[in-house]
């Protein structure tokens, strides 16, 4: 159908989902965009992204805790947090490279105490309800965790990156799509070497 | 239009090589279509891929550029 409508270069992927192999998400088309209006100047969005770094860092910072005695778990959890902090820079150059001033994190954060506030981390998920969850989790499991909300973080950017009209909101969420790409495939390369 | 559409077949892509394909390009580059049911789709799907069921692709034809290539699943 897709060709007799004159288009070129469309291709099937043999063997559909089940032969995929990278990282699936999770949830309906419109996931997560409720926290990202297509209208939201790019403050905003700079803001709620930040704001959703900051819950997946508390949410890592528990699990540091958590593990306490496990050192390899501490070493991993350890860089997740360290990430989101360059996740975080990289987001506020990003914002100053495009309009020339650093975002006000003090007004950003009362902006959105309402409604994020760091109290839900990428993925769409509360950090109290993440922390809860996994306390009765091996590290294994937890890690699985962390990636599902990371895929769900980089399927939202992706779709916002096409989604938004203005030019500079698309350069932050091709920025952050691609930050969540790279921090999925070292969460990947964790998981394989804690197998 | 003749005859010789009904005996063209779309053209496929392994899995292994879309997903070298979407890793490699930008976002913005090509069309990643789900073609299956929303069920399924909040289920599983591929990162970015937009949902169109089968049904549907007909009528939302217009969603999907037609200068980019196109993936469908």
């Amino acid at each position: 159908m897709l060709l007799s409508s004159g288009m070129q270069n469309v291709y099937n992927m043999e063997g559909g989902i089940r032969a995929w192999q990278g990282f699936v998400a999770h949830g309906p088309p419109e996931a997560g965009m409720a926290y990202f209006s297509p209208a939201a100047n790019i403050e905003e969005i700079v803001g709620l992204a930040w704001s959703l770094e900051e819950g997946s860092k508390s949410f890592y910072q528990g699990v540091v805790n958590h593990f306490a005695e496990d050192k390899e778990a501490q070493e991993m959890f350890g860089w997740l947090v360290s990430a989101e902090n360059n996740h975080e820079k990289h987001l506020l150059e990003t914002y100053e490279a495009l309009t020339g001033v650093r975002p006000d994190l003090d007004k950003l954060r009362d902006k959105f105490r309402d409604s994020v506030s760091g109290a839900v981390m990428e993925g769409g998920v509360q950090v109290k309800e993440a922390l809860a969850w996994m306390e009765g989790k091996g590290v294994s499991e937890s890690l699985e965790m962390a990636m599902a909300m990371e895929v769900n973080a980089f399927d939202l950017y992706i779709k916002m990156s096409r989604m938004t009209e203005d030019s500079q909101a698309r350069q932050i969420f091709e920025k952050l799509s691609e930050e969540e790409q790279l921090h999925l495939e070292k969460l990947a390369d964790l998981l394989e070497s804690r197998s | 239009m003749g005859i010789m559409n009904y005996f063209k077949s779309v053209p496929t892509m392994t899995a292994e090589e879309v997903r070298q394909a979407l890793a490699e390009k930008h976002p913005g580059e090509y069309n990643l279509v789900d073609v299956r049911q929303p069920k399924e789709y909040e289920r599983d799907h591929i990162p970015g891929a937009k949902l169109i069921p089968l049904a549907e692709l007909k009528e939302r034809l217009a969603e999907i550029d037609p200068q980019k290539p196109t993936i469908m699943y």
